[in-house]
């Protein structure tokens, strides 16, 4: 739990400051062309995702370097579309739960002093460090009896339970650094302790929000383990599933996985472009533990 | 905020609430119950409540349909006794290996070459990051398209280089070369991130005051930057091997844990006994068992945190 709130904190506050670099300057080109190789290396696997998406397949009759033909493709004869609303469906409603119940968490674990809040701090702890398989199997088991497997609320469900934990921690870690004396004003003058939540803590807490909805739209955008497990047919795969499912043919249509590929990968790369500023360590960080 | 700042004393929020305070006090605590019972609903019913189950599913031998009998320690007795569980256990520690010190040297060598002057310095630190943004499952596809089949992007440049033509996803040591690279390849932007955070913390005018008694470039980074940054490099190794231990996809979306198991990670290993055996007992008996050495290795490096903690 420290170790997350703390990062949350460093790279908040430290990543945007800069500092006067040595001053030599002989090597400065040498290190930009070593920098640049480095990049392009590093970005291959990127690069080719959008290079086989946009290039012309072996049936096409255009004759221009770069189409949109899979797109056009992949919306039309898969269900495509059905996944990309499925993944932004059962995003969308993860991020909402969990930042309602997250949100009044963080601020007792925030404000409150008493044994049994530093008590569910760590029980919350004990959550994260479980391996989402173990609860995986229960609810599984659960769900089949419920009729939420193969089901998007169930997956929804899933997602919210395993985000949660770290969610909170990122809202008490931001919460931490609103001064409680802005409170106690609001006391004074007659608010109760809900209307200094509401009205003071949450209202300040917009970049908290920000960045645990980054974090938790990574969970449950990102998550693959959990939906192998829980859903079968067709009509309820999020996207992850449906890359997969190109694999399953006998001959792999490349330019139709990364078409969806590109799909998939577009909503974080804008996420992060966008609002990078709120892209914490500890928030990414979380996200890929939470898998 | 630790455990033991958080349970220092016994007092309420309503520390402003003067006049009506016995009155106060009494509803500030309702109102914080009200406040996190959403939470600890929800940890009961999707965390506790499952972790509870697979505790007792542990000690059975039922499957998903069926609840099985009371088998006492056999599951974890048959997990201990079988070769395949040491075979995944071993893979997952060279894979955590792999996957925390490469992605950690890459990371450093990285944000120190990031800290100098650079042009265009900020474009690289935000395009290095893309591998650690885009979905593992794009990634991994991306992956599969190059190393797949012998002819392949990756094979045949092998094979133009006269390096031969080795099969990366077929080949057991290959396979698992791949997948140790494929993470590193992830995982190396979180770590450039926490260490130029790290880096950026460390004052300036410690490294002239040590340039002007005279010490060298390297002087300086084993004796300046490695203990200022030894604190978040030992939180970073904590949160990586988290992240390698409990990582499936970027396993199982390249190989599957094959050729012949070579790249089966505990994990992995776990999710085939209980989805494609249907042995549930045994299966979360393997995760139990992975988990419980986690929180070990995690402990242990977290003393050392507390040790190197110089702020």
């Amino acid at each position: 739990m420290t170790v997350l709130r703390e990062n949350v904190v460093a790279a908040r506050t430290t990543d945007t400051r800069r500092r006067p670099a040595p001053k030599r300057t002989a090597g400065k080109w040498l290190r930009f062309a070593l920098m640049l190789v480095i990049t392009v290396v590093a970005l291959i696997p990127v690069g080719v995702v959008v290079l086989l998406a946009v290039r012309p397949g072996a049936s096409s009759t255009t004759a221009a370097p770069f189409t949109f033909e899979n797109f056009v493709h992949v919306f039309q004869a898969t269900n495509t579309l059905v996944w990309l609303g499925n993944s932004l469906m059962v995003t969308l409603a993860t991020v909402v739960v969990s930042i309602v119940v997250a949100a009044p968490a963080g601020y007792v674990l925030s404000r409150g002093r008493s044994k049994a809040v530093s008590g569910y701090s760590l029980l919350l702890f004990v959550v994260q460090s479980l391996p989402v398989i173990t609860s995986v199997i229960p609810l599984f088991i659960l769900f089949a009896k419920l009729g939420l497997v193969d089901s998007l609320t169930g997956l929804g469900i899933v997602y919210v339970g395993a985000s949660m934990s770290v969610a909170t921690w990122m809202m008490a870690a931001y919460m931490d650094s609103i001064p409680r004396s802005l409170e106690e004003a609001a006391w004074i003058d007659g608010a109760s302790v809900f209307g200094g939540f509401v009205r003071i803590v949450l209202r300040n807490s917009l970049p908290g929000v920000l960045s645990t909805a980054i974090f938790t739209f990574l969970v449950s955008w990102n998550d693959y383990l959990v939906a192998i497990v829980f859903i079968r047919s067709d009509d309820e795969f999020t996207l992850p599933l449906g890359v997969q499912s190109f694999f399953q043919q006998n001959i792999i249509d490349w330019g139709s996985v990364m078409a969806v590929a590109v799909v998939m990968m577009l909503p974080p790369v804008i996420v992060f472009a966008t609002l990078n500023r709120f892209f914490s360590v500890g928030g990414i960080g979380g996200a890929l533990a939470g898998q | 905020m630790t455990a033991d700042t958080l349970g220092d004393q016994d007092q309420t929020t309503a520390r402003g609430g003067t006049g009506r305070r016995p009155r106060r006090r009494g509803s500030a605590k309702l109102t914080l119950l009200i406040l996190v019972a959403p939470s600890v609903l929800m940890l009961l019913l999707i965390n506790a409540y499952p972790f509870v189950y697979a505790v007792f599913q542990s000690v059975r031998n039922g499957s998903l349909i069926r609840s099985g009998s009371f088998v006492g320690l056999a599951n974890y007795v048959d997990t201990l006794t079988s070769p395949a569980f040491w075979h995944a256990a071993w893979f997952t520690v060279v894979f955590t290996l792999v996957g925390v010190f490469g992605s950690w040297i890459v990371g450093l060598g990285l944000a120190l070459l990031l800290r100098t002057r650079l042009p265009a310095r900020n474009a690289f630190k935000v395009l290095l990051l893309l591998p650690w943004v885009v979905p593992v499952v794009v990634s991994a596809t991306s992956m599969n398209y190059l190393v797949n089949t012998p002819t392949s992007p990756v094979p045949e440049v092998f094979r133009a280089l006269g390096l031969g033509s080795p099969l990366f996803l077929a080949d057991p040591t290959w396979a698992k070369i791949t997948v140790c690279i494929f993470k590193v390849w992830i995982s190396f932007p979180f770590m450039m991130m926490m260490m130029s955070a790290a880096l950026s913390s460390v004052d300036e005018t410690v490294y002239e005051a040590a340039r002007i008694d005279g010490a060298s470039g390297w002087q300086q980074f084993t004796s300046i930057t490695v203990p200022m940054i030894s604190r978040s490099t030992y939180i970073s190794w904590i949160l990586m091997t988290i992240f390698c231990v409990n990582d499936f996809p970027t396993i199982y979306l390249l190989t599957g844990g094959g050729p012949v198991d070579s790249t089966t990670s505990l994990l992995v290993l776990a999710y085939r006994t209980v989805f494609q055996n249907f042995q549930v007992g045994q299966g979360v008996a393997i995760a139990f068992m992975m988990t419980l050495t986690l929180v070990f290795v995690s402990v242990l490096l977290y003393r050392q945190i507390r040790k190197a903690a110089i702020h």
